[in-house]
């Protein structure tokens, strides 16, 4: 593993970073750079979220709400209505973020997503039954990380090897997904129309319902993820060079792939969990991290950021603009971020780049 | 013919040998026999088999002219969606053929051109625009729908350089992406769209007569007809381009009239019963396990297999809920997904 490293370090503009003996970690100028960028666009649309509109927050009170615990009306906004919305954007796009970029690593496939094998299929059919068949006995996000969990094991079942094989998982996944889907239109054909309409709106991922036990559920999440892809990560980037090449320099890729493929269901199974299948940003946030650091391989903590950025401006837009007002997030992230990731495979393939 | 790179394009294909006669005659005949054995027996199922149960004495009676007023509705009403889901499962099947020869992507299926998201939208735009109410005229709503988002999906990645399969793809992610996201949008603003969407967007065959056929079957005829011209021409093709070329044949007129060929399939079987999944995507998949990837010996194959799967799939689901009945989008999804999963657990969708 320390071989690893220090093969993938001997990049320009790389240089190591040393903790005690234990840790070394490849730090290039421009991601740490890019990282910082993306750092300051959350905060000032982390500001502009909780400030905007005709519950804000006006920005002196909220300076001071850092010092003094805030009272009355701010305080119901901050702690019950805002904050909480925030951090569980922030915390959905960091998670589909790493989800994605570890998925697209592993499967060498640019349009890889957990999404991909059924992830966000059976979480709405999990999301379905529970919501119009159970009538709410079981709470959403339980019936969401239920099916999520179901999916993936059978698509782990149905390719026999586990997640060994990127080829098999993705077919079996596109079967299950398949199967979830049909559950869920099925429920929703039948369901009473109102009931219908608002489990179709929780099917496309929203955070119009997102309190501090989703923020928990994601800190977990995340907390766990991070640290174990930076663990895996030299041997991550050797996965690009193929099969042999990486079984050859001391990274075993069977099992690699294995546990990348099963931390990024955790993440994207986690952000599911508390905001919904929400389309697209497990696929855009790697593509945009990978060309704005200009690193192959994954980039975890720029994607998780990049991933963070769009989803706390997508709610900004559908928060504070009339034409978006109150549709799920999930509908503009569709929207917009299926037409901008098109566009820059398009052009880059027209370019001969992919 | 791994699936590693999604929809990336393939250098090759399931094609092991680029015969110009068919691989394997006897077998494909046989094939071929037992295919039309098991479409008949089908579709005779078809007509006994429903949510009123009733024999195949009855069934003959009232084909010969006989039976009672009740018996006849009953199995009158059965013939047309018989005869649809034939048209229909050949035509998904069809397309899917065609799709997943030309992009040289295993996963491919007639929605990558946008097939079903075009037509979705057009119905919903209609509802919601138009005062649409649903009924026997959507075919007239979804076909034109369909088949404009098809030539605008062809007309900005049909013509890449070099002519790959790779921008048509990625420009039909795009489109459907697009189009989802409008369908959601309005579905979500406007409940009495919803409303009918909701029924719209499961596939069923239930309550088509045969005015439907009759509307879609020139749109199918025509689709047909160039898929089986341009057989040879599509084996050339998965060679490779240059290849092809070499070989004399006019590549971007065969992967055009490809192209166009299954979009009039898919853009008519969807315009008539609704989205099905499934069986654009497995169908090929089996049909190349049972003759390899010879055109001229897929295609028929297709046609029997996609009707039998389709004709079977809505027996499935007139017979599993009495007295009421299963969607059969719904039920293709059920029977098909399996399928395709037992066939990669033993190895035969993917290798490696």
């Amino acid at each position: 593993m320390t071989r690893v490293e220090t093969q993938s370090s001997r990049l320009p503009g790389t240089r190591m970073l040393r903790i005690g003996r234990l840790v070394a970690l490849p730090v290039r100028r421009r991601a740490v750079l890019v990282c910082l960028a993306v750092c300051l666009v959350i905060l000032a649309v982390g500001l502009a979220t909780l400030t905007m509109g005709r519950l804000g927050i006006p920005l002196g009170e909220l300076l001071t709400s850092v010092a003094v615990p805030p009272e009355g009306k701010t305080a119901f906004v901050l702690e019950r209505l805002r904050g909480p919305r925030l951090l569980t954007a922030i915390g959905v796009g960091a998670a589909f973020g790493l989800a994605g970029t570890l998925f697209q690593t592993v499967t060498r496939n640019p349009l890889g997503s957990p999404d991909v094998i059924g992830l966000g299929a059976g979480a709405g059919a999990g999301v379905a039954i529970t919501t119009v068949l159970w009538n709410g006995l079981v709470p959403t996000p339980v019936g969401a990380l239920g099916g999520a969990v179901l999916a993936i094991a059978l698509v782990h079942l149905a390719t026999g090897r586990g997640f060994a094989s990127p080829s098999r998982v993705i077919i079996a996944g596109i079967g299950v997904a398949a199967m979830a889907a049909a559950v869920t239109q099925y429920v929703i054909s039948i369901g009473v129309r109102d009931q219908a309409s608002q489990l179709a709106a929780a099917l496309a991922g929203s955070l119009n319902a997102a309190d501090w036990s989703d923020v928990a559920v994601l800190a977990v999440t995340i907390g766990v993820v991070l640290p174990l892809a930076a663990a895996l990560g030299g041997a991550l980037r050797l996965i690009e060079l193929g099969d042999d090449a990486t079984d050859a320099l001391g990274a075993r890729a069977i099992r690699t792939r294995t546990v990348a493929i099963l931390l990024s269901v955790v993440a994207a199974a986690g952000a599911v969990t508390a905001a919904g299948p929400i389309a697209f940003v497990a696929l855009t946030a790697p593509q945009i991290a990978r060309r704005a650091t200009r690193t192959a391989g994954p980039n975890l903590v720029a994607s998780a950021l990049i991933g963070a950025a769009i989803m706390v401006t997508a709610d900004l837009v559908v928060q504070q603009s009339p034409l978006a007002d109150g549709l799920p997030v999930g509908v503009l992230t569709a929207g917009v971020g299926g037409v901008y990731l098109g566009a820059l495979l398009l052009r880059e393939w027209r370019g001969g780049r992919v | 013919m791994g699936a590693e790179s999604g929809s990336a394009p393939r250098e090759r294909t399931g094609v092991r040998r680029p015969a110009m006669v068919v691989a394997h005659p006897r077998r494909t005949a046989l094939v071929i026999g037992g295919a039309a054995i098991l479409l008949v027996l089908v579709a005779a199922v078809g007509l006994v088999a429903g949510s009123k149960a009733t024999g195949i004495g009855d069934v003959w009676l009232v084909l010969s002219g006989g039976g009672d007023d009740h018996l006849r509705t009953v199995v009158d009403s059965r013939i047309p969606r018989t005869v649809l889901g034939a048209l229909v499962g050949a035509a998904l099947a069809v397309a899917g053929v065609i799709i997943q020869g030309i992009t040289r992507n295993p996963l491919g299926d007639p929605g990558l051109l946008g097939v079903t998201a075009g037509a979705s939208a057009s119905v919903v735009t209609a509802t919601a625009f138009l005062g649409f109410a649903g009924g026997g005229a959507t075919v007239w709503i979804a076909l034109p729908g369909a088949l404009i988002t098809v030539a605008v999906v062809y007309a900005i990645g049909g013509r890449g350089a070099g002519g790959s399969a790779v921008p048509l793809v990625l420009t039909g992610a795009v489109v459907a992406a697009v189009l989802g996201a409008y369908i959601q949008a309005m579905t979500l603003t406007m409940p009495t769209v919803f409303d009918s969407y909701r029924h719209w967007v499961i596939g069923s065959l239930a309550g088509r007569g045969f005015d439907t056929v009759v509307s879609i079957l020139p749109v199918l005829v025509v689709g047909l007809v160039l898929a089986a011209v341009l057989a040879g021409g599509l084996n050339t093709l998965a060679l490779g381009d240059e290849v092809a070329a070499s070989l004399g044949v006019r590549v971007q007129l065969v992967r055009a009239g490809g192209i166009l060929a299954a979009g009039l399939l898919s853009a008519a079987a969807t315009a008539a019963v609704g989205p099905i999944a499934f069986v654009g995507l497995a169908v090929p998949h089996l049909v190349r396990s049972l003759v390899g990837a010879d055109h001229r010996a897929a295609l028929p194959v297709a046609v029997l297999l996609g009707a039998t799967l389709l004709i079977g799939a809505d027996v499935v689901g007139r017979v599993i809920a009495r007295p009421e009945e299963l969607m059969v989008g719904i039920v293709t999804a059920f029977v098909g997904a399996p399928v395709l999963l037992i066939a990669v657990r033993r190895g035969w969708a993917a290798r490696s």
